[in-house]
């Protein structure tokens, strides 16, 4: 069987990558059980990505344990999608290597792709197929389907199943997308702004099913997405990608609680700087930085020093 | 009676949530509203009802279990400590209340706001939560 599992519909730049099953797990068994274990869920390293003249990705290393629930922030255009792609080997880099439960991305086995999940920013969902069909088609591929998680999402988010899915609503179509992708209680969950379509209420119970998720399964997940305060209930750490790279990643706990916005004369604000040393400065704008891990009592006068939210963050480090 | 145990948590504060959670408790507790003995929910089912992240709120549980607060009990429910029963003293109650206003003692200062008009915007926020708008 030359089969590659399709967690996604058209594997992109995927050219010759089916390599046949038995191989592969064969090759797998001669790996010792505790190294695996250890092995964090997703590897990335020296990853470099260009779109002509553009780079986007520039020797990004990055690193996912398992379990992690980590939110990637980014500005529109920062790399977000082509980071997810390449993690999922969907997209070709120029250099480095990503490596997902301790394989190549570029190489890997059904077993291995039967416990990712992937919603896609854009849905590419069968469009002739009813959602029915479909789930009823990715079923086949999958060892594990939880058949009452499947029908209890449909019926809770709404989703017509006897319709063509070409012609159900954005909304809809993403909410059958992150039904697929959940069907098979995979370990690792990349998310690309999942819930962008999406009203308030079905958000609310999609973050509650990614809480099960981790709960239940100690799922891995990643996902992007512009909605800050879903982030900020669901992701214990954040990772921001700037200028190509993972410029920080951290529990949000620890950013939220150490990272200050002061604000004042540019003098005032080194002063406060180099007197609160080592703390780290994180961005300067004009008459306002954001420091991280400066003492707010070394503030000098005509400086105000306030707690950063997650939005500073995200406007400083992206 | 009892109050129930429920929390709320405000995404885009600049205080953590686990850190909203250890502080509604403390004060919840400070003000005899929850009382010795009264179970909270489990961790899973506070992590599902809020849509947060289960770490946050066993880091929230932890913390207030080191300080005394709560009390794991057999089966891993965990309750309000015994003797917490009665509120504290007023003059305890504003302890906690301080560390909050010190701050924004600072802040107006740095500001530069007259203390009246602080004064007064504290006293409208007092009745009128939400918004602090004059009625």
């Amino acid at each position: 069987m030359n089969l590659s599992l399709p967690w996604w519909r058209t594997p992109r730049r995927a050219a010759d990558r089916t390599l046949s099953l038995h191989a592969q797990t064969a090759a797998a068994a001669e790996e010792p059980a505790d190294d695996m274990a250890a092995a964090p869920t997703v590897r990335v390293h020296g990853l470099s990505l260009a779109y002509g003249r553009t780079p986007v990705l520039q020797n990004l290393d990055w690193r996912l344990q398992p379990g992690q629930v980590v939110g990637l922030l980014g500005r529109n255009g920062a790399g977000k999608t082509s980071l997810l792609e390449c993690l999922l080997g969907l997209r070709d880099a120029q250099a480095g290597e990503v490596q997902l439960f301790g394989q190549s991305s570029m190489t890997l086995d059904d077993s291995a792709r039967a416990r990712i999940g992937y919603v896609p920013q854009q849905s590419d969902l069968f469009e002739d197929l009813t959602a029915s069909q479909l789930l009823a088609y990715f079923r086949s591929f999958y060892p594990r389907w939880n058949t009452g998680k499947v029908d209890s999402l449909l019926s809770r988010w709404e989703v017509p199943t006897g319709t063509p899915i070409g012609r159900l609503s954005g909304g809809q179509q993403q909410r059958l997308s992150i039904i697929r992708a959940l069907a098979h209680d995979p370990d690792l969950l990349v998310l690309d702004e999942p819930v962008a379509s999406l009203d308030p209420l079905v958000r609310r119970d999609f973050l509650r099913e990614l809480v099960g998720q981790v709960l239940d399964r100690g799922t891995t997940v990643v996902f992007s997405t512009h909605i800050l305060s879903d982030l900020e209930r669901v992701a214990f750490n954040v990772a921001f990608l700037q200028t190509g790279r993972i410029a920080l990643q951290a529990p949000l706990d620890a950013l939220l609680e150490e990272v200050v916005l002061a604000t004042g004369s540019e003098s005032a604000l080194a002063a406060f700087a180099a007197a609160s040393a080592p703390a780290q400065v994180l961005s300067r704008q004009a008459g306002r930085w954001l420091l991280r891990g400066a003492d707010r009592s070394a503030a000098p006068a005509g400086v105000l020093v306030q707690p950063a939210g997650l939005e500073d963050l995200f406007e400083a480090l992206t | 009676m009892d109050t129930p145990i429920q929390f709320v948590v405000a995404p885009g504060s600049p205080e953590p949530i686990y850190r909203q959670l250890v502080e509604q408790l403390r004060r919840r507790v400070a003000a005899g509203q929850w009382v010795a003995g009264q179970e909270l929910p489990s961790v899973r089912e506070l992590a599902l009802a809020l849509a947060v992240n289960p770490m946050t709120v066993s880091k929230a549980y932890g913390l207030l279990e080191a300080e005394g607060l709560l009390q794991r009990r057999r089966g891993l429910s965990m309750v309000i400590a015994p003797g917490h029963r009665k509120p504290l003293a007023t003059r305890e109650r504003m302890d906690q209340l301080r560390p909050t206003l010190v701050r924004a003692a600072a802040e107006a200062r740095q500001l530069g706001i007259p203390p009246e008009q602080v004064l007064q915007l504290l006293q409208r926020l007092l009745e009128r939560p939400e918004t602090g708008d004059p009625t």
